[in-house]
């Protein structure tokens, strides 16, 4: 567990020394600042009475203030889900291929660290920078938000970690192709792939009404049956921050996701431990 | 010549406290997409390395080189034959945490300091006293003062010295070093062969894959022919260069000196060659030559240069 902890680390230091994660960091910190600066609510008795965005009046009508910020936080849940996890296709595709490049593999196959320790740890630095993600990014715009309208609820944060989720096995897929073929493009084109298909996975029944009954409607249900579902997540994580009820089906769809990331990376290190680099 | 697969002399003088290294009908064979293109790149390769020795292995490009180190390090999986590395399996984590390696490609990561990668080596190696190590090794390849750096602003040479010290970190028994002196000045390179002489000292094993034959034959005491995936010679540098018996002499003739013509065979850059089966044999035979009037002026072993073997061996 030591080297797949330091291999974690590893990850997290090359992540930092990244222009990419600099930018969007630097991105979400002006956005909180604007927000703190540019956003302000007026709150009676837990009633949202006006609210005013750089000076300009956004809204006068008098409303409870957890169902004036209803919309924003479904909206903003919305937002980080799937910006979160386009961003993280993008940004995490090249982490695999780098650590398999030649010249580097090597030499950590040479360190005494067993290939599967190098898969998981890099895994779970690419899951421990999406939960900082998380937590700077939304933590931030959703503290701000309820620091404002003095509504303090966890819910929203909740909401948006189900991106983490669905970037488990979206990034499961990522790290496995990177096995297989070590190219950046290619990685986030499984990323990208992935997430596409986990959100029709997450219409499959609507999908399905649209074909008629027989074997093309199984044959779907059948092929779309072990993708994530990562737009049903998508909606649970909105249903969630809204301070909906969440779906009941949240836990089996949480498992169904890990385990098909869990699944996926499986063949990733089946592939890595008999392979010649 | 030594025979490949036997013991030659330099394995039996140094067979104390067992094998580095233990190759027995090693092959390996690239697999081509549906069976088609196969390449092998290693055939009923056989090495046995005392622990303690300097051995260098020459070779032809693709005459599998770099393949034999990566096996010997377990990124690469015999297609075929027996292993052992210090006693164990190369893909044996055990074994691995005493080995230290510097690849041939090197890619290190650009935006770490050199200390930090070193450090993060450190850890993977549970190097004790980690900190104390790191410093000290980067004093001995002599980037003490560059150490917080940027990888990304050093050198090739530079790079090379950081990857040897992260092979150095931990006091490693065996060091597998695939050109480790490439793109370092010849200061470096001295400064590099100091260092790992150092090490032989210490006890450590060396195992030196160079493209530099002069380097090879100042380091290593013992030295290994690749030629097609096969250790095709391997022996001491005189066991490979050498012609037993036979010997070169220069004189300075005198006017009316005339040397023996059935003993001294002239040569095309006015030495002589001479053969004499011992010392004594020798010794007669310089004194023919003296009192026929000749000076001698210099007398050495009548031996091949390296690159001479090499290119024999590759053209057979």
């Amino acid at each position: 567990m030591r080297a797949v902890f330091s291999l974690m680390l590893d990850t997290l230091r090359e992540a930092a020394a990244r222009r990419w994660f600099f930018a969007f960091a630097v991105v979400l910190t002006l956005l909180i600042l604007a927000l703190v600066l540019g956003l302000r609510m007026d709150v009676v008795d837990g009633a949202l009475a006006a609210t005013r965005l750089f000076g300009n009046d956004v809204s006068h009508d008098v409303r409870s203030a957890d169902v004036a910020l209803r919309s924003v936080f479904e909206a903003a849940t919305y937002a980080v889900f799937y910006g979160g996890l386009c961003f993280g296709v993008l940004a995490c595709s090249d982490f695999g291929p780098e650590l398999l490049s030649p010249g580097r593999i090597e030499h950590l196959l040479s360190l005494p660290i067993r290939r599967v320790e190098l898969l998981l740890g890099t895994f779970l630095g690419v899951m421990a920078l999406c939960l900082l993600g998380i937590a700077y990014g939304a933590g931030g715009f959703f503290l701000v938000l309820c620091a404002k309208a003095q509504l303090w609820t966890l819910r929203p944060l909740l909401g948006a970690s189900l991106a983490m989720v669905a970037f488990f096995a979206v990034y499961a897929c990522m790290l496995s192709c990177a096995v297989f073929v070590q190219s950046a493009s290619l990685c986030a084109a499984a990323g990208g792939l992935c997430l596409l298909a986990g959100v029709v996975a997450g219409q499959r029944e609507a999908l399905a009404a649209l074909l008629e009954p027989g074997f093309g409607r199984q044959a779907l249900l059948v092929v779309l049956a072990p993708l994530p579902r990562v737009s049903e997540l998508g909606e649970a994580a909105a249903s969630i921050a809204i301070g909906g009820a969440a779906p009941e089906s949240l836990w089996r769809l949480v498992t169904g996701t890990l385990l098909f990331g869990l699944s996926v990376l499986a063949v990733g290190a089946w592939r890595l431990r008999d392979k010649d680099f | 010549m030594a025979d490949p697969g036997e013991p030659s002399r330099w394995s039996a003088k140094h067979d104390r406290g067992g094998l580095a290294i233990e190759a027995r009908a090693i092959s390996k064979v690239y697999r081509g997409w549906l069976g088609s293109g196969d390449r092998q790149a290693l055939s009923d390769l056989n090495l046995s390395l005392p622990r303690g020795t300097a051995f260098g292995l020459i070779g032809a490009n693709g005459a599998g080189k770099t393949t034999f180190v990566k096996t010997l390090l377990g990124v690469v999986t015999p297609s075929g034959g027996e292993l052992r590395v210090l006693g164990g399996e190369p893909a044996e984590v055990t074994v691995r945490a005493r080995i230290g390696y510097v690849p041939e490609r090197l890619a290190l990561p650009p935006a770490w300091t050199g200390r930090a990668y070193l450090h993060s080596v450190a850890r993977l190696k549970r190097v004790r006293d980690a900190r104390a190590d790191v410093t000290r090794q980067l004093d001995r390849v002599g980037l003490g003062s560059e150490a917080e750096r940027r990888i990304g602003q050093f050198s090739k040479g530079m790079r090379q010295r950081l990857a040897l010290a992260a092979a150095l970190l931990g006091a490693p028994e065996l060091l597998i070093l695939d050109e480790p002196t490439d793109g370092v000045d010849p200061l470096g390179r001295a400064e590099i062969r100091q260092l790992l002489t150092e090490e032989r000292a210490r006890g450590a094993t060396l195992f030196l894959n160079s493209h530099l034959l002069s380097e090879t034959e100042r380091m290593c005491d013992a030295i290994g022919i690749l030629s097609r995936g096969s250790l095709v010679r391997q022996g001491s540098v005189r066991e490979l260069c050498g012609a037993p018996g036979v010997w070169r002499v220069r004189f300075e003739l005198g006017s009316d000196a005339a040397l023996e013509p059935s003993s001294f065979q002239s040569c095309p850059d006015g030495s002589y060659r001479v053969r004499a089966r011992d010392a004594a044999a020798l010794d007669r035979e310089l004194g023919l030559a003296r009192s026929s009037g000749a000076l001698l002026i210099e007398l050495r072993p009548d031996a091949k240069e390296l690159e001479e073997v090499l290119a024999e061996v590759m053209s057979a």
